[in-house]
């Protein structure tokens, strides 16, 4: 995943997807919401970069009963 | 005869030795919550004329030769994400305040026919992620050992009402920790079973495949009675599974002696928020097992935030799946913490979804191996005891003081059980974690921790 974006990025990008999905957060609650998206951006970041071609998506995943080790 | 601490069990054979009756366990579990629930805010809406005619129908039927088992004449509530026919279920939002379903959820509708008294519906987070909050339209239920102390959610009410001693049992949901969490803060035993075991339908969803149903209560007993009627196979949910339910009751007393247990220390001992007194809680849990006969060890699993990253994420999108429409043209009318969450919902983009699924059946598959070698994971429930009202904390967050979110990106059955108070008189729960499927094990060594610990003795608020 790319570099993880300054402030001022990321509240650009951040109002481009608000603008894309057709939300409007009212302007008392952006700096909380924001704060609350960059936290949730570090989590994802987490998850790029991880895994090759061959790592499937759970589908929505697996289980094996008990004793089925 | 005072019935606020009978169990389950004990008030199954007095209603059939004839020494006590549904009614009057119904009248007094409707007196505790009249006196008690004025400060604490535990019920969004109380059902008296209801729960006085199941406890009527139940006693007719003893009286009659007809017994519907454990379950039957017993008191209960419920997190109001249940359907209810003909009784309204709000999801404690403005959304769906005047919500009246047709039709019980499959929950609902098993409890009854265990023959169930239900009193009334509790209150919740708002749609079981946003709170507490005090914009809502009922109040956020309050702690019965502090109330100035949050009760942990989003089933908030289930968690006031058990630890209040209104009822033995109210049923919860958990997503991220939803039972676990209100279990641990509020001092009860709260379970979420495994993924597919107890049908969803007919509850109001967060996240399609992290949601999970199950009891809150008093006892582990309480909890494996109830498990007992909520399990088995429902072929109109899409999750559930086809797997046998046991008897959860036949090694509730085994003990643990020749098990083998694992602890997750890095999950917590890593974590900035965890506090000495709920390491120490836990590490005198483990000595008492090791006394007991178990052997318990350090283990590891994949990184703590690897999970939450990938159950935050999951969470996050079906929610605004969920709810997109109301987002786009309502969003004032949730509250302002639901609000927030639910937007960040639209910023997952499809890789990060893809991502966390990926990673989601690698950390699976990571559970399933450590429980090929251990038959339980012993963890703590919450990094610290319940916070107060104006020290919030977001239990979402990469720095939440929840440690449950774990088993459901896995699907694995996992508990809390109280093991006593912290130092500021709130209570302390540890965390156990079982095979798929393998709730019975998950309430045997829950039980052995219950016992060990002396939580039975541990005196309750609410008089």
């Amino acid at each position: 995943m790319a570099e993880f974006p300054t402030p001022d990025a990321l509240a650009a990008e951040f109002d481009c997807l608000m603008t894309r999905a057709g939300i409007t957060i009212p302007p008392q609650r952006r700096a909380a919401v924001l704060t609350a998206y960059a936290d949730l951006r570090g989590q994802i970041a987490l998850l790029h970069g991880r895994y090759g071609p061959e790592a499937e998506p759970s589908n929505v995943f697996r289980l094996a009963p008990a004793g089925g080790k | 005869m005072d019935t606020q601490d009978l169990s389950i069990a004990e008030m199954g054979r007095l209603l059939r030795a004839g020494t006590v009756t549904a009614e009057k366990l119904a009248r007094d579990a409707l007196a505790r919550v009249a006196a008690r629930d004025g400060a604490l805010h535990a019920f969004v809406l109380v059902t008296e004329e209801r729960a006085l005619a199941d406890a009527r129908r139940a006693d007719d039927e003893l009286k009659s030769g007809r017994d519907r088992g454990a379950f039957h004449g017993i008191p209960y509530a419920l997190k109001d994400i249940y359907d209810t026919a003909g009784i309204r279920t709000t999801c404690h939002s403005k959304l769906r305040l005047h919500n009246v379903p047709k039709e019980d959820s499959v929950a609902v509708a098993r409890l009854r026919e265990a023959g169930g008294v239900l009193l009334g519906k509790l209150a919740t987070h708002e749609f079981a992620i946003g709170g507490p909050s005090f914009d809502l339209p009922f109040p956020p239920a309050r702690n019965p050992w502090n109330p100035e102390h949050v009760t942990g959610g989003s089933s908030s009410g289930s968690g006031t009402a058990i630890a209040a001693r209104m009822v033995r049992m109210a049923m919860g949901s958990d997503t991220g920790g939803s039972i676990r969490g209100p279990a641990a803060w509020c001092g009860t035993v709260g379970i979420k079973p495994t993924y597919g075991r107890v049908s969803r339908r007919g509850v109001f969803p967060l996240s399609w495949t992290l949601d999970h149903i199950g009891p809150l209560s008093r006892s582990v007993e309480d909890s494996a009675i109830t498990l007992q009627v909520l399990a088995g196979h429902d072929p109109r949910d899409p999750a559930s599974a086809d797997v046998p339910v046991p008897d959860y009751r036949a090694d509730l007393e085994k003990g643990v002696a020749g098990l083998r247990i694992g602890i997750p220390r890095a999950f917590f001992a890593t974590a900035t928020a965890t506090t000495p007194q709920v390491v120490a809680g836990l590490d005198r849990t483990a000595a008492q097992l090791r006394e007991a006969g178990a052997t318990v060890e350090d283990m590891e699993l994949p990184e703590y935030a690897l999970f939450s990253a990938v159950g935050r994420v999951i969470m996050m999108a079906e929610a605004f799946a969920i709810h997109e429409a109301d987002v786009q043209t309502r969003l004032q009318d949730y509250g302002e913490i639901t609000a927030g969450r639910f937007v960040l919902g639209a910023a997952i983009t499809a890789a990060d979804l893809i991502h966390a699924q990926r990673a989601r059946r690698e950390l699976t598959d990571a559970v399933s191996a450590a429980l090929s070698r251990y038959d339980a994971l012993l963890m703590l429930s919450a990094l610290d005891t319940a916070p107060r009202f104006d020290q919030p904390t977001d239990a979402l967050s990469s720095a939440s003081p929840i440690q449950t979110i774990p088993y459901n990106v896995t699907g694995h059955p996992a508990m809390s059980v109280p093991i006593g108070l912290g130092t500021s008189g709130l209570p302390i729960g540890v965390q156990i974690a079982g095979r798929a499927f393998d709730e019975a094990m998950v309430f045997r060594v829950g039980r052995a921790v219950e016992t060990l610990s002396g939580w039975e003795n541990v005196a309750l608020p609410g008089g």
